[in-house]
């Protein structure tokens, strides 16, 4: 029987211990920044202080004369590659104020950083622009030569007919949503090590993918990609985010300078200023209903702020328009989107892309829509969210192709849909419907409200995955993928996942995951795909080495591979006892190749659009004296398939929500509109919430198999963070009475719009 | 960068040095305020004065003196204040405010004179690209960019507010402070001892080169008397005030007999809410209405374009403190 038994599973759907915790919490695991080599060099970034420049000479004689300076590397010793569209090596042109200029190697720190202050630069100035809808505006400084739109051409993207559905609308609701720009905040800064043998260059870096880099890495200095090795170490914190690839050539640049390796780390403020942001910008969103409740059209229109470089402009700004196009069961909806270029600090991916944005304006807008038809949140979510059969209208995508995770068109169903579950289930936990008291007895000041969100999201379908499992003469179950555990956990879920597939101990995978030296091609760990596309290759590679073990064991034991059964680690035959041969037997018999299997996929379904789904529901706080908003109680339903592993899923959850209770009421990276510098890169500054500003969270998994996820298991690492502030927002409306259209909610905001409101009265 | 450290052994020593480099030497205790800054290069002074290798007996610990006052070292640190019982039963404002400031990491570090000196928060004076009037520069950042943070009284070419929650305790508890240097000890109210920029752009206290701040000194309280500190901020650990009270209130025979109210994050100093304390003080608790209090709390408000919300949030704060307050004295 090759083929795997997924029901009565034995460690998916348990609490597999983390691979690598005995090394974190010994303090054993090595990260980028913890690896040393003989000779080792410190390089340090000379950023731009200005928001916009002209770049007209780099002078880093005197800082080459400074002792223990190894090597400076300047925009003339760049290679003319481009890293990006709009991004070369090092330019003659500054962004945005923390822009690359030029790098030096010393060695020690303080000698890099001395040296760094010692380049000379030579700077013209340009006007900026920090506002993305001015950057649009005719006029508007240019960035890049190919003008400030940060993708080729506007995103718009249509089913049925808007104005049609305008026109059938009883009553349309529409605002305009501004959403700020943030830090993911890892703990762990950038770092990258380069290393030079002749003309071959290793590189450890704390990336989202160690193959994406090896090619950009391979592209800037014309190797063979066989040439360059990248290595992902341990991972402080990802959330998507460590996608810039500046700083690993500029380390490789200095490196084969100086003729040493050389690492560079990124200091704290650096993290900030010059690591990747969450997109902020607006949104305009009209929502027509009847006086019934149905939904007869949607249209959002997006400016977002993609900082100085184009980075992952293009995947936000769709990911930004999924829950209007999707999230709701409606035959017309639009969703437009022009990401645009300013002199502020680059955004990039960061948990979710762009979904967070666009759910809180149509989670909220939706919320006013339901009272407007005098219904209860639950209840109009409840009527009018997208069925497992999905949206209505033709299916565009041709019949055997695999179905995108974020479609237009209709008439394609879900592989499974459990949101209306998320929705009763987390209902029935918060008690939604039960009395709640609004005000408090002993304090005045103090009012509470009640809110909910749901969410649509990718379900895991990514790029191009695989996997290779063989099986070593200890009977051990070896697992190499290229895919970088970013911290989430997905070295522990493949191993939980590839254990149950061929039917050995969780402790028996002995897992290699992300370097470029051995592991084959791997996507970057990004979207929620990890568990779902490379664990659909783990199943498929598990496939076939159970169809090899097979063979090989009914030669040994003396019969046809239809009588034999795989379990625990050993192949038995079915009606024989006794007649078994383990693994490791079967190891030592044949050629290490023959049980050893690999498989790259495609990942996803022809027939299905496979997506992740849930509902938030919240309590909060507020105090009417200071304008502070506390969560007191927040319950999430999500559906993403089958858990693989309750543990790391429940982290998944909690930190998505306590992360995002930033972005809903207390972070923004700030820009100085005068001057383009950030005021605010710092842990203090940029005020992440603390440990003591956390709710206690109640998560709930619906109970549902996807037919197409490997295990029955979709995507969750970026679903949880999608619908926080939506909820929060409305939970503030029911508390005091005040729709929020701007995030952060923070105390200053609060006190303005409840004295505005007092004055409008 | 690099600085010379001193390690005296003396106050009298540490007074000399820093009055022989007064442009060059700083004092330094836990650091936490003074490392940072030269790590963002706000200050670069060349000599290091440390004070913890001072055995001088002024310098250390929480003492009752003969007459029924406490004095507090300014090398005590904010964890022991927040954790003295003492201090916890007769001067509760400053138990609350050490116990809510910063971090655990900050209160075991950080020392009530490093705390009482710590220069401001504002960002634009902190950052390495906005050179601003306090740091010798030619214009102040805030008026034409982010002022959320900033004062909304007592703002002059600069638009400060002191960061301490510490100072704004002690305004309302009737401090003292003292000062040392080498020509002896002077004492003076704390109210006395902070200033504006009106006074001067690039300091926020009195202290001359040379001279230390030694010991606060707390009068003795009145059995009478309550006190509170109230603090809003943006979120609950590792922030400083948006706005914050501190408030001593003593009611005899149901009437207001003395009030000292005192807001931090409204001003350049800690800013005394005269026209709290005069709406109170007199008054028969049963007349008091905490929000007219709390209304009077800033004479003149000016705020800047965007902490406007500051005007509010002092009134409802300083009406908050009163009704706790009050309630509390009628047990």
């Amino acid at each position: 029987m090759a083929t795997i038994p997924t029901t009565r599973l034995s460690i998916v759907g348990r609490n597999a211990p983390r691979r690598e915790l005995p090394d974190k919490l010994s303090g054993a695991a090595q990260y980028s920044a913890d690896i040393d080599l003989p000779g080792l060099l410190h390089g340090v970034i000379v950023r731009s202080p200005h928001p916009h420049a002209n770049v007209l000479g780099v002078d880093a004689s005197e800082a080459l004369a400074l002792p223990g300076v190894r090597a400076a590397v300047t925009p003339a010793d760049a290679p003319s590659v481009w890293l990006a569209p709009d991004m070369p090596v090092l330019d003659t042109r500054v962004r945005f104020a923390g822009d690359e200029v030029a790098a030096v190697a010393a060695d020690d720190l303080d000698t890099a950083r001395r040296a760094a202050a010692l380049v000379r630069v030579e700077y013209e100035p340009l006007p900026f622009v920090t506002d993305p809808v001015a950057a649009l505006e005719t006029g508007a400084p240019a960035i890049h030569p190919q003008g400030n739109l940060a993708i080729p051409e506007p995103l718009a993207l249509q089913r049925g007919d808007i104005d049609a559905g305008f026109d059938a609308a009883d009553i349309i609701l529409e605002e305009r949503y501004h959403l700020p720009t943030h830090s993911a905040t890892p703990l762990e800064p950038r770092a990258a090590l380069a290393s030079w043998e002749g003309d071959r260059l290793t590189v450890w870096k704390s990336t989202r993918g160690v193959h994406v880099d090896r090619d950009v890495l391979a592209s800037v200095f014309g190797l063979d990609t066989g040439r360059v090795r990248v290595i992902g170490p341990n991972m402080g914190g990802g959330y998507g985010n460590k996608d810039e690839s500046r700083m690993a050539v500029l380390a490789a640049m200095l490196s084969r300078r100086a003729g040493r390796p050389v690492r560079i780390e990124y200091s704290r403020e650096e993290e900030f200023v010059a690591g990747r942001t969450r997109h902020g910008g607006r949104i305009d969103l009209r929502i027509g209903v009847t006086r019934d409740g149905d939904i007869t059209a949607i249209h959002g229109d997006a400016i977002l702020d993609s900082g100085a470089y184009q980075a992952t402009a293009p995947r936000v700004a769709r990911r930004a328009g999924q829950g209007m196009l999707y999230l709701y069961r409606c035959p017309n909806v639009r969703f437009d989107a022009r990401p645009a270029t300013t002199n502020k600090p680059v955004s990039g991916s960061y948990r979710a892309l762009g979904a967070p944005q666009g759910h809180f304006a149509l989670e909220t807008l939706m919320d006013r829509a339901a009272d407007a038809v005098g219904m209860d949140p639950l209840a109009f979510r409840l009527r009018n969210h997208v069925p497992l059969e999905g949206q209505a209208g033709p299916r565009l995508t041709p019949p055997d192709e695999i179905v995108d995770g974020q479609p237009v068109e209709g008439g394609i169903p879900f592989s499974s849909n459990g949101l209306e579950e998320c929705l009763r289930r987390g209902a029935a936990e918060f008690g939604w419907d039960e009395p709640f008291e609004r005000s408090d007895s002993t304090d005045p000041f103090i009012r509470r409200g009640r809110g909910m969100s749901m969410m649509i999201y990718r379900g895991g379908v990514g790029d191009e995955s695989a996997a290779a499992l063989s099986i070593d003469t200890e009977g051990k179950v070896r697992l190499i993928t290229g895919v970088m555990d970013v911290g989430e956990g997905a070295v522990t879920v493949l191993c939980q996942i590839a254990a149950e597939a061929v039917s050995v101990g969780y402790d028996d995978v002995l897992p290699h995951f992300a370097d470029t030296e051995d592991t084959p091609n791997a996507p970057i760990t990004a979207g929620s795909t990890a568990t779902f596309s490379t664990g659909t290759a783990v199943m498929q590679a598990a496939e076939r080495l159970r169809a090899s073990m097979l063979a090989v064991a009914a030669e040994r034991l003396d019969a046809s591979t239809g009588e034999l059964t795989i379990a625990d680690g050993a192949v038995f035959v079915c009606d024989g006892p006794g007649r078994r041969i383990s693994y490791a037997e079967l190891a030592r018999a044949v050629e290490p190749e023959q049980l050893s299997a690999e498989a790259t996929v495609t990942p996803g379904s022809p027939d299905y659009i496979v997506n992740s789904f849930g509902a938030h529901f919240c309590e909060v706080e507020v105090d009417t004296a200071t304008g502070r908003v506390r969560i007191n109680r927040y319950v999430a339903a999500h559906d993403s398939g089958r858990i693989i592993n309750p543990r790391t899923a429940l982290n998944q959850v909690e930190g998505a929500i306590s992360q995002m209770l930033g972005f809903a009421l207390s972070e923004e990276l700030i820009t100085d509109e005068p001057t383009g510098v950030t005021l605010n890169g710092s842990y203090l500054e940029h005020k992440s919430p603390t440990i003591q500003d956390f709710p206690s969270i109640t998560t709930i998994f619906a109970d549902v198999v996807d037919p197409v996820g490997p295990m029955g298991a979709k995507g969750l690492g970026e679903v949880p963070s999608v619908g926080v502030a939506p909820s929060i927002a409305n939970a503030l409306y029911d508390a005091v009475g005040v729709r929020f259209t701007r995030l952060p909610i923070t105390p200053d905001r609060v006190l303005d719009a409840l004295r505005n409101r007092a004055k409008g009265r | 960068m690099t600085f010379r450290l001193l390690q005296p052994t003396s106050l009298a020593e540490a007074c000399a040095a820093l009055a022989d480099a007064p442009d060059d030497a700083m004092p330094i205790a836990g650091g936490t305020d003074l490392l940072s800054e030269i790590r963002d290069g706000t200050s670069v002074p060349g000599t290091l004065v440390a004070l913890d290798s001072i055995a001088d007996a002024v310098l250390w610990g929480i003492a009752d003196t003969d007459d029924g006052a406490v004095r507090i070292g300014a090398l005590a640190t904010i964890a022991d204040i927040a954790a003295h019982e003492g201090i916890r039963d007769r001067y509760i404002a400053l138990s609350q405010a050490a116990a809510g400031l910063a971090t655990p990491q900050v209160r075991n570090l950080g020392t009530l004179g490093g705390n009482l000196n710590q220069r401001p928060r504002c960002w634009y004076y902190r950052h390495p690209l906005t050179v601003c009037l306090k740091r010798g520069g030619d214009r102040c950042f805030a008026v034409q960019g982010v002022g959320k943070y900033l004062c909304i009284t007592g703002g002059d070419r600069c638009f400060i507010v002191h960061p301490s929650d510490i100072a704004v305790a002690l305004t309302a508890l009737g401090a003292t402070v003292t000062i040392t240097s080498p020509a002896g000890q002077r004492t003076v109210p704390i109210e006395d001892y902070f200033t504006g920029p009106d006074v001067d752009l690039m300091r926020e206290n009195i202290l001359r080169p040379g001279e230390l701040l030694t010991a606060v000194t707390l009068p003795p309280g009145r059995a009478e008397s309550h006190s509170i500190y109230l603090k809003a901020r943006e979120r609950e650990s590792g922030d400083f005030a948006l706005v914050s009270v501190a408030a001593a209130i003593g009611a005899t025979d149901g009437v207001v007999t003395n009030a000292s109210v005192a807001l931090g994050g409204v001003a350049p100093v800690p800013y005394r809410a005269v026209g709290t304390e005069q709406y109170l003080l007199g008054r028969a608790v049963a007349d008091v209405s905490p929000a007219d209090a709390g209304a009077a709390a800033v004479a003149d408000p000016r705020p800047l374009p965007d902490n406007a919300y500051k005007v509010p949030m002092a009134a409802n704060l300083t009406h908050r403190a009163i009704s706790i307050l009050l309630a509390a004295s009628a047990v």
